[in-house]
């Protein structure tokens, strides 16, 4: 829990606190995108624990309403949506998480700031987990039974990569000018594209990527 | 996404209401709701529109574009342009279906409206199915979508961005077997 408090603690040190329906429409998106996108996305655990805690905080005060109250049934209704989209957000990260896991844990060792970390503390250690069970289910099913020079395991050659070169719906919310579009399949049709304020486009996941973390984009 | 997923974001749509009861504001996480009062019009997403028309606790007053000569004129709009025009609601044909099926007594000509929003929706996906292949004939590496609704988008997905994926992939491995096979040729 202490980890909890910590990183809500350190959100509420940048800049102004938000309100919580701000909270709520920035996990709304990040969920739409992490829903979207091809790879896993940054996460955004500050989001998600500061709205379990108003979740957590609204079901203690439901407690003191009387039963047949009005609101109760309507504040309800509300948390179950909110828990709703929370849980699709952090499943959709695990399935990501099972599905890429050498990919990933690669990424993370490269990334040395903090603060532009694709896994949460929780979720690098659920990956590590799922990587050495991996690798122990296989060793005690076929490897330990199969002659010694065959026995070599390499993660990295079996894992499945993402593939960041597939399209994507998105939506601009910063304007982002001369956006540079590479033609990886060589002829030379490298474009500048003008990333207008409430556009939308579909065009390769790739070349905006960094778009998303800086929040300018949202994939829809 | 699925189509329900497309509900769920439609149903944080505003909507106006008018109560047949007294309550204070409420304080819901997504924002302040309220005050109701009866016979006072108040607008709440439409999730809680709909939950609270279902138990009878209020009337729905339609919003401004869900109206037989608007959406007319809309229609006439849509099948003279040959781009996609703006729509009064990003998630019209979502909303439209919420608030018909929970509240067909409170919308006048309910049956009228319902068919004119059928048939800007049929317009609009024949646009966007013939615009899809032109897309895919020229080649094209990127498209600009603007003023198409969510749901629209979903019904190209996934099998539009699945088949861009699969020639970009096709010209990629054309244009890699191209450059080794010149490479070869090189050192020959």
């Amino acid at each position: 829990m202490a980890d909890t408090e910590d990183i809500i603690e350190g959100s509420d040190d940048e800049g102004e606190p938000m309100k919580a329906s701000e909270v709520l429409q920035k996990l709304e998106e990040a969920w739409i995108t992490e829903r979207m996108s091809p790879t896993l996305e940054k996460h955004h655990s500050e989001y998600v624990d500061c709205m379990l805690d108003q979740i957590n905080q609204m079901s203690e005060n439901l407690k003191r309403c009387k039963k047949h109250d009005f609101r109760v049934a309507i504040h309800k209704m509300e948390i179950d949506r909110i828990r709703y989209m929370i849980s699709s957000y952090l499943r959709l990260r695990l399935e990501k998480i099972e599905k890429f896991t050498h990919y990933l844990l690669e990424k993370e060792r490269t990334i040395s700031d903090e603060n532009l970390a694709i896994l949460s503390e929780n979720e690098l250690e659920y990956a590590k987990g799922y990587a050495s069970s991996i690798e122990s289910h296989f060793q005690t099913m076929v490897l330990q039974h199969v002659p010694e020079n065959l026995r070599n395991f390499d993660p990295g050659k079996m894992g499945v990569k993402p593939n960041l070169d597939s399209f994507v719906f998105l939506k601009v919310k910063e304007s982002t000018p001369a956006v540079l579009i590479e033609d990886d399949s060589g002829e030379g049709r490298d474009e500048e594209v003008d990333l207008d304020e409430g556009s939308q486009h579909l065009i390769r996941y790739r070349p905006i990527s960094h778009l998303l973390n800086s929040e300018a984009v949202t994939l829809i | 996404m699925d189509s329900a997923e497309v509900e769920f974001l439609a149903e944080k749509s505003p909507i106006t209401i008018v109560p047949n009861f007294a309550q204070e504001k409420l304080y819901l996480i997504s924002g302040d709701v309220g005050p109701f009062n009866p016979g006072l019009p108040v607008e709440v997403p439409l999730w809680l529109g709909i939950n609270l028309r279902q138990r009878g606790k209020c009337r729905i007053v339609p919003p401004d574009w869900m109206d037989p000569e608007k959406l007319t004129e809309k229609k006439d709009e849509e099948s003279q342009s040959k781009n996609f025009t703006k729509m009064p609601c990003e998630h019209y044909l979502v909303v439209a279906q919420l608030v018909l099926t929970a509240a067909t007594e409170d919308i006048p000509n309910s049956q009228q409206i319902k068919t004119l929003i059928k048939d800007i929706w049929d317009l609009r996906v024949a646009k966007l199915r013939s615009s899809v292949a032109e897309f895919i004939q020229s080649e094209g590496t990127r498209a600009k979508l603007d003023h198409l609704t969510l749901l629209e988008i979903n019904s190209v997905r996934p099998f539009l961005p699945h088949s861009l994926d699969h020639l970009y992939r096709f010209s990629k491995t054309a244009f890699n077997s191209n450059l080794s096979q010149s490479q070869t040729q090189d050192y020959s």
